[in-house]
């Protein structure tokens, strides 16, 4: 008698889960051939629209006392289509495995019209440059832990995700370059359910309200190699409620400011990187209702930031040695204290060793340390665009 | 809703113009060649793919996508994108 008969429902879940686990692997494995292949062909093509198909994967492991296992599988593939000189088009969906199913999300679709050297205007879900992390910095392959530092991944604070339109670009001025980016979104949405009272869904699809949220991002480089870029990013958003309800006329400000610097030091034959981000965002005064339904109010002004130094040997000869990075991170989040997802702050110290495989291609051996939590660890491989 | 989409235009206006009648590069930063915009610039958040990774097709794609992601400007794009477009040729 096969397992199937014995447990036909536990049979039919396995077969499911392995149809939907072959439906992440297949388009991972269709796009790393073509990208082979791609990358033998060294020809040119006349015609100017042309596609690619490029992304990311990640596979984590994780242990901590008393439990270790294989962690979700993350697969982005990213669309980039070059319709003309002027056109272009860039969409990455994001395929994971999280709560014991497969997650289809749509990361982004951005249509973008190059007006001028110094101007791009784009319209669709985009990501927001609301600081350097989201987006940059905290791409797995850009990133040097397995995980995000706290406050800035789920749960936490800072606009994610927008549909809107928007003008970007760069300006020359000088020895230095200016970075901005200006855009108008439908904004995140008030969730004012017991468990989320206070806090915010930033990458909804659609909107709440008839409202929009504005946003933007200023950098500066004030040296002329641009290794280093410091900014300032803001949202703004008026009305953040359901329309019809009493917390319609939530408002909410978002700030950020963000540092990256790097340098090549011949004496010590190592490239070294700092970076680091600090979030804030304050909300209006609402009242909610706890799970008992009672009244419920607090001053939501949280503030999450991080700060990490990397050290890599890559100018000694030595070809496995130069492939090796350290890295260390703190992370802190100061939650509201009376909201129901918020409590104590948390606080966190990460180290990690990564080995670079390839550019756009490492191991992450990572240690993490919460206050008053045991210490995780975490190795994941990646494989980024 | 108005005002913000006041603001909104009003300062992509203002970007915009100065966009188009003030930027000024200094000749240090013009005479760049493209391989020292690729070391530079890609190095501001990952590492420099090399110039062998793609075909000439795939590089102007990258190219434009690396643009529109690091708020390069299309000049000092088309300069990295012809140094790396040269490795294969």
């Amino acid at each position: 008698m096969g397992v199937g008969k014995l447990y036909p429902h536990s049979f039919k879940k396995q077969k499911m889960n392995k149809i939907k686990g072959f439906l992440v692997i297949l388009p991972f494995i269709a796009t790393m051939s073509a990208l082979h292949a791609q990358t033998k062909d060294t020809s040119s093509s006349s015609g100017k629209n042309k596609f690619v198909v490029l992304g990311n994967a990640e596979a984590t492991y994780t242990a901590s006392k008393g439990e270790s296992s294989f962690g979700d599988i993350n697969f982005k593939p990213i669309f980039l289509w070059k319709i003309s000189d002027k056109l272009f088009v860039e969409a990455e969906a994001e395929i994971e495995t999280g709560d014991g199913e497969v997650n289809l999300g749509l990361e982004y679709a951005n249509m973008c019209y190059m007006v001028n050297p110094y101007l791009i205007l784009h319209a669709g879900r985009f990501l927001p440059k609301f600081g350097a992390y989201r987006g940059r910095m905290g791409e797995a392959f850009i990133n040097r832990f397995a995980g995000m530092p706290t406050g800035f991944g789920d749960g936490g604070i800072g606009a994610m995700n927008e549909t809107g339109v928007g003008a970007e670009g760069g300006l020359p001025l000088g020895n230095i370059k200016i970075d901005y980016d200006l855009y108008i979104s439908n904004g995140p949405q008030l969730l004012t359910d017991a468990e989320n009272a206070g806090q915010f869904e930033y990458e909804a699809y659609t909107s709440n309200n008839k409202f929009s949220a504005i946003g933007g991002r200023v950098a500066i480089l004030p040296f002329s190699n641009s290794s280093l870029e410091v900014g300032y990013s803001f949202q703004s958003k008026s009305k953040t409620g359901e329309t019809g309800t009493s917390f319609q006329n939530v408002g909410v400000l978002m700030q950020a400011v963000d540092l990256n610097y790097f340098h090549n030091i011949p004496g010590i034959k190592s490239t070294v990187r700092f970076i680091g981000e600090l979030k804030h965002q304050k909300v209006d005064n609402a009242i909610y209702q706890d799970a008992d339904g009672n009244n419920l109010t607090f001053n939501n002004s949280p503030t999450s930031y991080y700060a990490s130094a990397t050290i890599r040997p890559s100018l000694v000869e030595n070809k496995f040695v130069r492939n090796l990075e350290i890295a260390g991170r703190y992370s802190y989040f100061n939650k509201p204290t009376d909201a129901p997802w918020g409590g104590s702050n948390i606080t966190q110290y990460e180290m990690a060793l990564d080995y670079w495989l390839n550019w756009n291609c490492l191991v992450k051996f990572c240690y993490l340390k919460q206050k008053h939590e045991s210490l995780i660890f975490n190795t994941q491989f990646v494989f980024g665009f | 809703m108005k005002r913000t989409i006041l603001i909104s235009a009003l300062a992509t206006i203002i970007v915009s113009s100065i966009l188009f009648n003030s930027c000024s590069v200094s000749k240090k930063m013009a005479d760049k060649s493209g391989a020292q915009l690729w070391a530079e610039n890609c190095a501001r958040c990952h590492n420099a793919p090399p110039p062998g990774e793609f075909n000439n097709d795939n590089w102007e794609i990258v190219g434009r996508h690396m643009q529109v992601r690091a708020n390069m400007t299309q000049k000092d794009m088309d300069k990295i994108i012809a140094f790396l477009k040269s490795a294969n040729n």
